[in-house]
């Protein structure tokens, strides 16, 4: 009873907290362009609206078109329960809970890829295989992380691997993750999130012929991709393990809060790079994680 | 029934059917589905009875009497062989039926039989001598199911390669067996662990069965034979016929002992296998080609398992070489039944539109709905995505490289790396799964052959519905098959036979069985919105074309281009373009090509090379008997002047 209730919880918050964030990103970029910019829940408004409208469907899709959203959703939600929350923990940890995480961000991006191909457009077709390809330089990086934490704290379940953060190679392990959180939730300087219809995009071109429901189920996932990225950033930098439970949940809201502001200064100060340039930096992400792991296998050693 | 009597039931109705299967198809199939069944029920009773079977008969064959052994190992390799070539049998019913290929279905039949009977006898097969003829009979008849339908030259050249490379493969064998015989003094095999002296014969065991298993370098023959052959001839090579390479190497890492360096060598070898497979695989526009290479990368993650569990047992029995190795193995099940499924799906597809040629398809789901789905959840499957099987295994593997990593001995030094190159590996197969599927099965047809498509029959998609159900419940509840699991290794090594290592699924749970029921609420959910929402069917937008053209959409070529970009330097790709040119452009063009690295850059030099020497030292070899008496009588007037130069032999 008291397991179902807090699983119900946790659900609760992510399902809820999760829009807030590119809400924050987006209040961060107009403040520093001097405008007044969008409500923090502009958001929840538009998922709400997308929800209750029709859709339109492009003649080639198959079942897979809707499919493939509900699918990520799924893949990002699930993992999100994986991710221990602080002191409360996981709603579900285990031995290798750390993999199941990585590989189902990998089903969720398998999902959209699908429904972005279904439809036969070119510029879809674009952004998918942009998608997967850099996928596989941050998903390197995302190992070595995990490995770093993993060697640090001689576990390979999130809830003893996230408590006393990454130690040494912390800051490292930081800039690494920050890297991939910007590239895997198309942020400025890999993606940007605001152009549409230019040969410059990832994800938002893979969504161009979304709408209604499945469109905002697409959007409420990346924002929860958002959420699970910034919670394992703060949690892997910052040792919660060691607070008390309130002063760990503050730690919590107040890395998330960090973390978000930071994108968003990053989105208002850098240009996008070129597109050749996206590897080269993803892979100076790697290496950064590659470094934690290396301080890390020091560290246990002395 | 006991297991030597259920063996003898499924050998009898294999050979049968070899000599009554050529004019009475249905005959046949019954046949070979009884011979299934009854190896699975002898399988069964090994895996989940915990029965061995030891027999060995007072006549000899070739002087030496013969002796079979059914025990967990084998069972577990005969297990897959049952349902492939099960599932296979069904399978050819429609897709090489006497109607569509009068000249050769007889042929496949009797050769199929041969097949499943010769890959079963290396399995049970206890004495050397009669080990390597069943290896070679089963070498022999995957030639002729390769190119049963002959008359095609490209099938003859994949043929042949393939008979090059299995003798090749062979002749290690040759010496291994030989050197083992002579050292132990019998040609009977079994358990001989306390003879460190035979540990160098590893070398000879990795590379022999490495070939038929398509390890890297090795792996050559493997993407032109799976591509030409028979589509249930692909689906049996890949997910049995490599195994039983893997099962050679299992098979004497468990019996012998190993060198200390064993278990890195393999890891390493797998590792880099895995990774190179997948980029080759990326590149390929040929779905067959795309399929086999995706088996190279496979063999890749077993192989880094098998040399986990070769590490733990260098390290002194660590526990985490126990998990690593029953990754792999699990690995061998479940590579079996998707990518079977995988190649029959592929056969479905050429069977309707005639090509294997991906950028000549498209949009086929329309046609064949049910290929479709089992094609993507096979692509799933082989991308070890939860909460389908691949990712069990895969997560098994993973969980004892972890291990070795947070154990901080010397293994460490490998599994680190290595785990890094599977999660990359694992990463690049959806960039090719998502390109296979999504080339062929979504998206405008290309041409109009993917236009006329039509769905494969009953016959053809019972099996696939089979394999895909496998796959779906070994994902779901790997649980069930942790306790066969430890019932192998057990018998690979008895040290872990022991102490019953807690089933590292129970901590997995029915997270996998959650995550399922979740995705298939969340979609009905959003499908039922859409359908209160209504929906209109409109042209993809494609940012204003009105008029968008199956030709504009991106290709498989384009899809897997920045990935296989980066593996250039062993790619090698073969590229012509003709670039627009003028105010009125006439046409342009772009000719690609990935050619076979290995064998075009590596082996065929060399092989032009030997030949030269050979066509050079041939002119000594002319026919006059005159000058062969002057080699002779200066062959001994050189010996003469050593002798009376005083050296001594």
């Amino acid at each position: 009873m008291i397991a179902a209730l807090d699983v119900i919880l946790r659900l609760a918050g992510w399902l809820l907290l999760a829009p807030l964030l590119p809400g924050i990103i987006n209040r961060v970029k107009a403040w520093v362009a001097g405008r007044r910019g969008p409500p923090v829940l502009q958001l929840y408004y538009d998922l709400a609206r997308l929800w209750r409208k029709g859709v339109v469907l492009s003649t080639l899709v198959s079942p897979g078109f809707i499919a493939g959203p509900a699918i990520a959703w799924v893949a990002v939600l699930g993992a999100a329960l994986l991710l221990p929350l602080g002191p409360a923990g996981a709603a579900l940890g285990f031995r290798g809970d750390v993999l199941l995480l990585i590989y189902l961000l990998a089903l969720a991006r398998f999902g959209t890829t699908w429904a972005a191909l279904e439809t036969g457009s070119a510029f879809e077709g674009m952004g998918a295989a942009r998608e997967v390809s850099y996928a596989v330089l941050s998903e390197a990086a995302m190992i070595a992380a995990v490995l770093s934490l993993s060697v640090h704290t001689s576990s390979i379940t999130l809830t003893t691997m996230l408590a006393p953060a990454a130690g040494a190679g912390a800051l490292l392990l930081g800039a690494g993750l920050f890297a991939v959180l910007l590239a895997e939730n198309c942020r400025v300087p890999f993606d940007d999130p605001n152009t549409h219809l230019e040969l410059t995009m990832i994800h938002e071109a893979m969504v161009l012929d979304h709408s209604g429901p499945p469109f905002a189920v697409i959007l409420h996932g990346a924002a929860m991709k958002l959420l699970l990225f910034a919670l394992l950033l703060t949690e892997a930098v910052v040792p919660i393990g060691e607070l008390g439970w309130l002063a760990a949940t503050g730690v919590l809201a107040g890395g998330v809060l960090l973390v978000t502001i930071g994108v968003g200064l990053v989105e208002s100060l850098l240009a996008r790079l070129a597109f050749r340039r996206v590897p080269l930096l993803l892979v100076t992400a790697f290496l950064l994680c590659l470094f934690a792991l290396l301080v890390a296998w020091r560290g246990g050693a002395s | 029934m006991t297991i030597g009597l259920l063996l003898s039931v499924s050998a009898f109705c294999l050979l049968t059917g070899i000599l009554l299967g050529r004019r009475a198809p249905g005959f046949w199939l019954g046949l070979t589905l009884l011979a299934a069944l009854a190896a699975l029920g002898a399988c069964g009773q090994v895996l989940l009875g915990g029965a061995e079977w030891d027999w060995r008969s007072a006549f000899r064959v070739g002087g030496e009497s013969v002796h079979l052994r059914l025990d967990a190992v084998s069972a577990w390799f005969l297990t897959l062989l049952s349902v492939v070539g099960g599932a296979a049998a069904v399978y050819t019913r429609d897709y090489w039926s006497d109607h569509h290929y009068p000249r050769s279905a007889a042929r496949n039949r009797a050769w199929w039989n041969v097949l499943l009977l010769t890959m079963g006898s290396v399995l049970v097969c206890a004495n050397g001598l009669h080990f390597l003829i069943a290896w070679e009979l089963f070498a022999i008849s995957g030639y002729f199911l390769v190119t049963l339908e002959r008359q095609d030259r490209e099938v003859r050249a994949a043929g042949w390669l393939y008979l090059a490379a299995s003798h090749a493969g062979t002749l290690c064998l040759f010496a291994f067996f030989t050197l083992l015989a002579a050292r132990v003094g019998s040609w009977d095999l079994g358990p001989l662990r306390d003879r460190p002296e035979l540990a160098p014969l590893f070398w000879l065991v990795l590379a022999g069965f490495g070939v038929k298993a398509g390890l890297f370098p090795l792996h050559i023959w493997l993407p032109s034979a799976h591509a030409n052959a028979p589509s249930h001839v692909s689906a049996i090579l890949s997910g049995v016929a490599l195994k039983l390479g893997i099962y050679g190497i299992v098979r004497f890492s468990g019996w012998l002992p190993v060198p200390d360096a064993a278990g890195w060598v393999v890891i390493g070898v797998g590792a880099v296998t895995g990774l190179l497979g997948i980029a080759f695989s990326l590149a390929q526009n040929d779905l067959k080609r795309l399929l086999a290479y995706s088996s190279v990368e496979n063999i890749g993650i077993i192989l880094v398992g098998i040399g986990g569990g070769l590490l733990g047992l260098t390290h002194g029995d660590a526990a985490w070489g126990r998990l690593a190795f029953a990754g792999a193995l699990l690995h061998v099940w479940n590579h079996g039944f998707f990518k079977s499924l995988l190649f029959f799906s592929a056969g479905s597809v050429l069977h309707a539109t005639g090509t294997r040629d991906m950028s000549r398809l498209g949009g086929l789901w329309r046609a064949m709905p049910w290929t479709a789905a089992l094609f993507a959840t096979g692509a799933i499957a082989v991308c070890a995505l939860p909460p389908l099987n691949g990712f069990a295994s895969e997560w098994l593997v993973y969980l004892g490289l972890f291990d070795a990593v947070t154990s901080r001995t010397a293994a460490a030094a490998i599994a680190t790396p290595a785990i890094i190159l599977l999660a990359v590996t694992g990463a690049l197969a959806l960039v090719s799964f998502v390109k296979a599927s999504a080339t062929v099965f979504l998206g405008a047809p290309r041409t109009a052959i993917a236009r006329h498509a039509h769905e494969a029959g009953p016959w053809m998609r019972g099996p696939m519905l089979l394999l895909a159900a496998l796959c779906v419940t070994i994902g779901l509840a790997p649980v069930l098959v942790w306790p066969l699991l430890t019932r192998v290794t057990g018998v690979w090594h008895p040290g872990w036979s022991g102490a019953a290592v807690e089933s590292p699924f129970l901590g997995l749970g029915f997270a996998p069985l959650l995550i399922a029921s979740l995705i298939v609420g969340v979609v009905l959910l959003v499908r039922r919105t859409v359908r209160v929402r209504g929906s209109e069917r409109q042209l993809t937008w494609d940012c204003g074309y009105a008029l968008p053209t199956a030709r504009m959409q991106y290709t498989g070529g384009s899809f897997g281009g920045i990935a296989a970009g980066w593996f250039n330097w062993i790619l090698r790709p073969y590229r012509r373009l003709r670039r627009p040119r003028g105010f009125f452009p006439a046409e342009a063009s772009l000719i690609e090509r990935v050619p076979e690295t290995v064998l075009e850059h590596g082996i065929q030099p060399v092989g032009t090379i030997i030949l030269r020497i050979s066509t050079a030292v041939r002119r000594l070899q002319h026919g006059h008997l005159q000058y062969y008496i002057a080699y002779v009588v200066v062959g001994l007037l050189g010996l003469a002047a050593l002798v009376a130069a005083g050296v001594k032999p």
